[in-house]
């Protein structure tokens, strides 16, 4: 009502508004205005809750804040909590007070400037050696991490599949084979639910594939714990037992993550969790160095996984990196390149052929014989007609999975819960998968080993089930026999039941509390509807078109993986580098983005399905397009909390132990302005250095008295990152409280700052491209009006009916 | 017959009588192992028959390669008769044979310095021909009860002979897998994979003896049982468990209500 660009009579929004409120009742931050104010809409008749908002107010506030600043707000904090707290079940429409931002904006105050004008020519090339030094370590420790996943997983897994293998051939001569079904369900269940446990009740920020969550620490969300070594642990123990559990999981996705707290780890040269301090790499404890060696771990984990250095490095520039630079983009292929090159020697050196550097990733799709398999023209269109196919089940697989994820969000939230589901999700996989084995009539004969665990079940003397190759085998090694099984391994009766119930069980588990990934799983379905693509098309056409059914596998796994995770060049880049086969590069470029196409025309990826369900503020690449009319005024938060330059200690300590307002960020206004002279913006100073300051106690009397031994330095704050102590853990005496504390020394004293007037467009470009933190709002005397944080441009989203606006949440 | 097959070129032919010689002993080698290979091929006795042919083609294909001698570089049989011309007949035909050796894993059934089976393979072959044996022997009691479905006596007397035969393949098929690099498949030499296929075809597709019980009531029991604690599951979950609510805090905003109606007017 007050915004300019609001031209209603009265009597038009008398009109208006009860419909607007009616038709938004789902909307439920209006709701709650309107039955809270119920007057605010009729002008300025209404009080309290509206004085603030009136533009005289708004001056007032202005110039109160120099002269009674901090009651004022104090006094507006405490009006809104009084309001009766407003429950709603959790929906999509959210965005969590749980997370924060990085820094990506170094605070450019006096010390830091003093530290950067010390360091010399040679110093700087120093740091820079270092980067590359971390970047190798990255690469190695990857690797080393990935080999140790893959050696104990196959030794798990074929330790379990023996035993069970050995107790239905048991039972199979002597009947009672619903004991090796018990048996096999039971051994399953029980391992999941080990790695249930750690998850749920240790680290589950460690469940998922955590893709999402470097995502969206890439784009610059503070996602707690989720750079912690303990993560690590988890996540490594998780990922083994979850897939030697029989789920239907892949270790590809979590090596992403592991990855990434790998590179945060090394780049900060110590452990807080183990309370170890290397004192090396000292000069990296920030979150801009930390962010680029996270983007270089990313990069060394899908290069790990799917012997893709490219596609590594493609990974980390498509999904995360929102800055990038050459530099440190060949930094971050140096690192995949490193990290490949370690998987590879040492999984040679373990396999027996030592220095045979041919098997680079977790996963090898084997050898595709570009002369056999070949492709002409004419297939070009059935490709594409694959790409509809993938992306249309990539719709429906996240379409599920959006509502079972929303209900276990909604229901399933104690940590018990979510390990018996996991169990139970074990138990019945094996159960599946058994009882598809047991109906199965499909046998082929036995080929030398080419198939790891044989079952002969009700098959003749020297034939195995073929449903078996695709059951009773982890994920990994079921892609590639489909892949590589010479045609006629498998029937397409097989094949179409496989596909279908691979289907749904993949889609229950993504988001079960266990570490494991999407990718294997979704390559999996797909190689088998592809399979039998490719077996009906020679069939149909009468054996016109030789299609080999191994090249389809090929294309419909791409095209569903496509279709579920909807990623562009870099998953295009990762199918070519782990086919090894340039030719199928444009077939595979075609199904990927057909499938996204399709796929995008439905619902959305994966994972950014995940990030909105988590209620995440992610900030897209772009502002909403239809956001033009919106300004500065109407998004940011206001009033805002601020600091003067030379401020009284228990104000600090007030403000920042308020816990209904828990900023991170403080403007610094002038302190005593004159008559003539307006508390126009200083600087602006953050929590974090805040509470070094109180910690260190650096105040204005003590350091007049000499009590100060030494001047604060950069290395204090960098000390305490990145897990400042809570403010409720330093203590102030009733002295102390009294004293004054000097800003002007810490404070950055160039903060980026926008006009009430700019675009949200403007204002979203300039945070995002900047990887801000804190946006100052000033008006044209450069007094603070308002501060524009992620969440107020996190809340304007493109729906389907146009902009809408999220809802702040406590989660 | 020289000036038949050479006539134009007597005397500045450099192929010396030694070499030929040489090349017309590989000849007949190969001929014989050829003619060995053809006979044997079914039932697949290759192995078993043709490692003498092999040992011997091999060695002359060796004299060949290594007959250099000291005669001069225009007198060099292995030069003439192996790299001299487009098609290296002679490379070709030992590279065919030595592939067709590999491929039928015999080197698993010989001796080390094979001469001869191994000790396990005349096991195996041994109580393979005991139980083919067992199965004519029993058959021929069949064929005068004239029922050509009904093999239970066969199934019968022979189990015990079918169940160490198959027990001492497996074993066979473990210790090779062992003994060879991972990696790459092992098999068996191509004369005890097709002896034992032969034997359990007839075994478990012609006689029928492997008929394993199928307890198809208690398996549908306890899989349906465990599909159906899922239900259970998420129902109970649904109906006991509490919703987890979400607590909405109000931003702190100029007229959040204004703009929104802004929002509503203009796109809605």
């Amino acid at each position: 009502m007050l915004h300019p660009s609001i031209t209603l009579g009265p009597a038009q929004r008398d009109t208006r508004v009860p419909k607007t409120v009616q038709e938004q009742c789902g909307h439920f931050l209006l709701c709650l205005l309107a039955g809270s104010q119920p007057g605010c809409h009729s002008g300025p008749g209404c009080s309290e809750g509206d004085k603030h908002l009136t533009p005289s107010s708004l001056l007032r506030i202005g110039q109160l804040s120099n002269v009674d600043l901090n009651e004022d707000i104090h006094e507006l904090e405490t009006e809104l909590p009084r309001q009766r707290p407003n429950e709603i079940p959790h929906n999509e429409k959210l965005l969590s007070l749980k997370y924060e931002s990085l820094d990506y904006d170094s605070s450019e105050n006096q010390l830091f400037l003093e530290e950067e004008r010390r360091i010399n020519h040679a110093a700087f090339r120093t740091v820079e050696i270092k980067r590359w030094v971390i970047c190798a370590m990255i690469g190695i420790l990857t690797g080393l991490v990935a080999c140790f996943i893959d050696i104990v997983v196959e030794n798990l897994a074929g330790l379990k599949y023996r035993v069970v293998k050995d107790n239905i051939d048991k039972f199979t001569a002597k009947g009672g084979l619903s004991f090796s079904l018990l048996l096999w369900a039971t051994l399953n269940a029980s391992v999941v639910m080990v790695g249930s446990v750690i998850v749920a009740f240790i680290e589950p920020v460690a469940a998922g594939s955590g893709i999402p969550q470097i995502k969206c620490y890439l784009n610059g969300v503070k996602i707690p714990h989720v750079v912690r070594l303990k993560t690590l642990v988890i996540k490594v123990c998780g990922v083994i037992l979850s897939v030697v559990g029989g789920l239907a999981v892949g270790k590809e996705g979590p090596m992403i993550h592991s990855g990434s707290v790998i590179a945060a780890g090394i780049s900060q040269g110590r452990s807080t969790s183990l309370k170890r301090d290397f004192k090396i790499f000292e000069y990296f404890r920030r979150d801009t160095e930390k962010r680029d060696f996270v983007s270089a771990g990313a990069a060394a984990g899908v290069s790990a996984a799917f012997g893709a250095p490219v596609g590594g490095v493609l990974f980390s520039l498509e999904e995360g990196a929102s800055f990038w630079n050459q530099f440190l983009t060949w930094r971050i292929f140096f690192a995949s390149m490193i990290s490949t090159f370690t998987l590879n020697s040492v999984l040679s050196v373990y396999h027996g052929n030592a220095w045979d550097l041919s098997s680079p990733g977790l996963i090898n799709f084997g050898r595709f014989d570009s002369e056999k398999m070949g492709y002409t023209i004419q297939e070009i269109p059935i490709f594409i007609f694959m790409g509809v196919v993938g992306g249309i089940l990539g719709a429906l697989f996240n379409a599920l999975n959006y509502w079972l994820t929303m209900f276990r969000i909604r229901y399933i939230h104690r940590p018990c819960l979510q390990v018996l589901e996991a169990m139970l999700v074990a138990a019945v996989t094996a159960t599946v998968g058994f009882v598809m084995i047991y109906c199965s009539r499909d046998c082929q004969p036995i080929q030398g080993s080419s198939v790891a665990y044989p079952l002969q079940l009700f098959c003749a003397d020297g034939e195995y089930n073929s449903m078996a190759t695709a059951f009773f085998n982890t994920p990994e090694k079921s892609v590639v026999n489909l892949f590589h099984d010479p045609p006629g391994s498998y029937n397409p009766m097989t094949l179409g039941m496989f596909t279908l119930m691979y289907f749904f069980l993949a889609c229950w588990t993504y988001g079960l509390t266990v570490s494991a990934g999407v990718f294997i799983p979704s390559l999996l379905i797909g190689a088998a509807w592809g399979r039998l693509f490719g077996i009906s098309l020679s069939y149909l056409t009468k054996g016109s078109i030789w299609a080999d059914p191994g090249k389809y596998a090929l294309m419909g796994a791409a095209a569903q993986l496509g279709g579920i995770v909807r990623m562009t060049l870099s998953l295009t880049v990762i199918m070519m580098e782990a086919t090894g086969n340039v030719t199928y590069g444009f077939p595979i470029m075609l199904v990927l983005m057909t499938a996204k196409i399709v796929g995008d025309y439905f619902v959305e990826g994966l994972y950014d399905m995940h990030i909105q369900l988590q209620s995440v503020p992610f900030l897209h690449w772009e502002a909403p397009v239809t956001s033009h009319s919106l300004t500065a005024r109407e998004v940011m938060s206001t009033p805002v909390t601020c600091l003067r330059r030379i401020e009284r200690v228990g104000t600090v300590v007030d403000i920042l132990s308020d816990t209904s307002s828990n900023h991170n960020g403080f403007p610094v206004v002038e302190s005593n302005p004159g008559t003539t002279q307006v508390a126009g913006l200083r600087g602006l100073i953050l929590r974090s250095q805040l509470i070094v300051l109180l910690k260190h106690k650096v105040f204005v009397e003590r350091t007049n008295l000499n009590l100060v031994q030494r001047r604060l330095k950069l290395k204090d704050f960098r000390d305490a990152y990145p897990r400042f102590p809570p403010i409720q853990s330093i203590h102030v005496s009733q002295d102390e409280r009294e004293c004054m504390i000097d800003l002007s020394e810490f404070m950055n004293p160039s903060p980026y700052t926008v006009p009430q007037e700019a675009s949200l467009p403007r204002v979203f470009k300039l945070f995002r491209a900047l990887g801000l933190r804190h946006l100052v709002v000033v008006d044209n005397r450069n007094e603070v009006v308002g501060m524009v944080t992620r969440k107020d441009l996190a809340r304007y989203r493109l729906g389907k009916e146009g902009l809408e606006e999220l809802s702040l949440a406590q989660t | 017959w020289r000036r038949a097959v050479e006539p134009g070129l007597p005397a500045i032919c450099p192929t010396e009588p030694e070499c030929r010689s040489l090349l017309a002993a590989f000849a007949e080698d190969s001929a014989a192992l050829t003619g060995c290979l053809g006979r044997r091929a079914r039932p697949v006795r290759l192995c078993q028959g043709c490692h003498g042919p092999y040992r011997r083609l091999l060695a002359q294909y060796g004299t060949i390669a290594r007959a250099v001698g000291n005669s001069s570089e225009s007198h060099n049989c292995a030069k003439s008769i192996l790299t001299s011309d487009r098609l290296q007949i002679v490379v070709t035909l030992s590279e065919f044979f030595n592939e067709t050796w590999e491929a039928a894993n015999c080197a698993n059934c010989l001796k080390n310095n094979s001469e001869g089976l191994s000790n396990s393979t005349e096991e195996f072959l041994n109580l393979f021909n005991k139980s083919l044996t067992c199965f004519e022997h029993n058959l021929q009691g069949q064929t005068v009860d004239l029922s050509p479905n009904n093999y239970t006596e066969v199934c019968k007397n022979c189990n015990e002979t079918y169940t160490k035969l198959n027990d001492l393949y497996n074993h066979l098929q473990r210790m090779i897998r062992q003994g060879g690099e991972s990696g790459q498949p092992a098999h068996l030499c191509i004369d005890v994979e097709d002896a034992m296929n032969i034997t359990r075809k007839l075994w478990s597709r012609t006689f029928n003896c492997s008929l394993p019980c199928s307890d198809t009531v208690p398996v549908i029991a306890v899989s349906s049982f465990i599909l159906f604690l899922p239900i259970v599951f998420y129902l109970s979950s649904f109906l006991h468990s509490k919703q987890k609510k979400r607590i909405l805090i109000l931003p702190k905003r100029i007229q959040s209500n204004a703009s929104l109606v802004n929002i509503q007017e203009k796109y809605s």
